[in-house]
């Protein structure tokens, strides 16, 4: 990884990505390997490496009775350089509940009051374990707005996570994670790209239009799920013309009463594409890539 | 709850009771032995409680994961206990004082203050020592209240010695909490002796040396799916 980057660890629940967070966190002895992050080993490393990591587990409970700032404050304390408390409780987005308990707040808000905790040190590393599982969209779409800051602020984010739409959206680079070994890796693009399915075109059945016409319309076969009728597009404004065309010309009320999926990879595509990852070139993927740029932060 | 054992065993108990060849009220026998007892409830029922559920609720490992060392957490433990017992320790030789008439001298307030802190360390350390056989909240919540009530039987807390069997206390010897209860009444009951005795504090020692060596090497700050 580098300094500065948000790298994401995409994988199914059991892939082995908190087995993996956890030993670069320090909380678990490898079997093998080497890991360095921030130059030191994390199993032997000592208070001074501490004090330059900040983390988010991925459960953790907070004692109820203290407030927002009564929390942030104690783990303030354990650290030698804490950030000023008032601006990380507001860069969580908590500054209208600063005095509000913590067992009074919502599962978004009790996530924010994690990543405060962990950013509360000043880290130079910030481990986020899983930090949108079990939130609601809107408190989903209010942590990646938090996330996004962050890089904006310069730190550097390892993240985890099983949704697709999060590592692409927020990881500068991802690497997806099966059965405990590497499967891929890339920027979101070039995983796109890798795995074929540029942008999904999805919308409601338009009602008395079967699949075939609407596959031969566009030219490729059209699956149905549900209600819904989707295809996968490599040019999506040129396969989006064709289809609204044809629409107009069919006197189709809105056809396309649906949402169009932003240009990404649904994670049960990903999951179906993804080649086997045969044994004996097990180990050759698991030398991670290290772009060059600046010095790495974890290796 | 320390209270009320004392007022609840006061009324059974009327007139004295035998003590190391002393006739004494059992007001005096027990003030010393319910104290006694406080500090194990707290110090090591109370406190193996609250920090399995701590741990089991992921708290601990959160803990472990900042700058602060592990050491640092459980001396804190045990500091934040010994301050609590304390002020319970000061409420009840108040009620025993003010309601019981137990009379306090100079001696009785040092031992006191000697049995209250090694008595208090010693159960903390156990407490904490504990906590690596209790996997669950469920566990604690059983086996402090629990062993807490059985040493309290045989170490002639809530029975007067005088009364019990003797194998049953001799089994009573072999654990702290008889000790501990026997020094604070000696503190209270014998004139001139401030209750310290040698074999006393040395017990407490033994037992707290032995928990905290086991809490340093086998503590677990993980909730036990990871053990």
């Amino acid at each position: 990884m580098d300094y500065g980057e948000i790298f994401g660890f995409l994988g199914t629940n059991g892939a082995g990505k908190t087995t993996t967070i956890e030993i670069l966190e320090g909380y678990r002895a490898r079997d093998g390997g080497e890991v360095s992050v921030l130059g030191a080993d994390p199993a032997h490393a000592g208070r001074d490496w501490r004090n330059r990591i900040g983390l988010v587990l991925q459960e953790s409970e907070l004692n109820p009775v203290y407030t927002v700032r009564e929390t942030v404050t104690m783990f303030a304390r354990y650290f030698r350089r804490p950030t000023d408390l008032d601006a990380i409780i507001m860069s969580a987005g908590l500054a209208d509940k600063t005095d509000e308990r913590v067992g009074r707040l919502s599962g978004g808000e009790k996530r924010r009051v994690d990543v405060a905790i962990g950013l509360v040190g000043d880290p130079e590393v910030l481990f986020l374990d899983e930090p949108t599982t079990g939130l609601d969209p809107a408190a989903r779409q209010g942590m990646w707005a938090l996330i996004e800051g962050l890089r904006h602020a310069g730190k550097t984010v390892f993240l985890t996570t099983h949704y697709m739409e999060e590592a692409q959206r927020l990881a500068d680079r991802i690497v997806i994670l099966r059965a405990g070994t590497i499967a891929a890796h890339g920027t979101a693009e070039q995983l796109s790209r890798t795995l074929g399915h540029a942008t999904r075109i999805s919308f409601l059945a338009p009602p008395g239009i079967g699949l075939a016409q609407v596959s031969a319309a566009v030219g490729t076969q059209v699956q149905q799920d549900g209600r819904w009728l989707g295809f996968s597009s490599d040019q999506a404004q040129r396969d989006l013309t064709v289809l609204l065309r044809w629409a107009a010309e069919r006197g189709v009320e809105s056809p396309i009463s649906g949402c169009l999926r932003r240009p990404s990879t649904t994670s049960s595509s990903i999951w179906r594409h993804l080649p086997a990852v045969p044994p004996a070139s097990a180990h050759e993927r698991r030398r991670p890539s290290r772009s060059p740029g600046p010095r790495p932060a974890t290796r | 709850m320390p209270l009320f054992l004392l007022v609840i065993l006061n009324a059974i108990f009327h007139g004295t009771s035998s003590f190391f060849h002393l006739r004494v009220p059992f007001a005096v026998y027990y003030t010393p032995a319910i104290i006694s007892y406080q500090i194990m409830l707290a110090g090591y029922s109370s406190l193996l409680i609250a920090v399995t559920t701590e741990r089991e609720r992921g708290m601990l490992k959160r803990l472990r994961g900042t700058p602060m060392p592990g050491w640092v957490f459980l001396a804190g433990q045990i500091i934040r206990t010994t301050i609590t017992v304390a002020v319970t320790v000061v409420v009840l030789v108040a009620v025993g004082s003010a309601i019981y008439h137990v009379g306090i001298r100079a001696d009785t307030v040092i031992g006191l203050a000697v049995y209250t802190v090694t008595g208090t360390a010693c159960m903390c350390a156990l407490g904490l020592a504990s906590t690596r056989v209790c996997a669950t909240t469920e566990a604690a919540s059983v086996a402090g209240p629990f062993t807490t009530l059985i040493l309290g039987f045989i170490s002639g807390v809530f029975i007067p010695a005088p009364v019990m069997p003797a194998w049953l206390l001799d089994a009573g010897k072999l654990f702290p909490l008889e000790h501990l209860a026997r020094g604070l009444q000696q503190a209270f009951a014998m004139p001139g002796s401030t209750g310290i005795t040698a074999i006393d504090l040395a017990a407490l020692a033994a037992w707290g040396v032995a928990g905290l060596t086991a809490a340093l090497a086998g503590f677990r700050w993980e909730p036990h799916d990871s053990w």
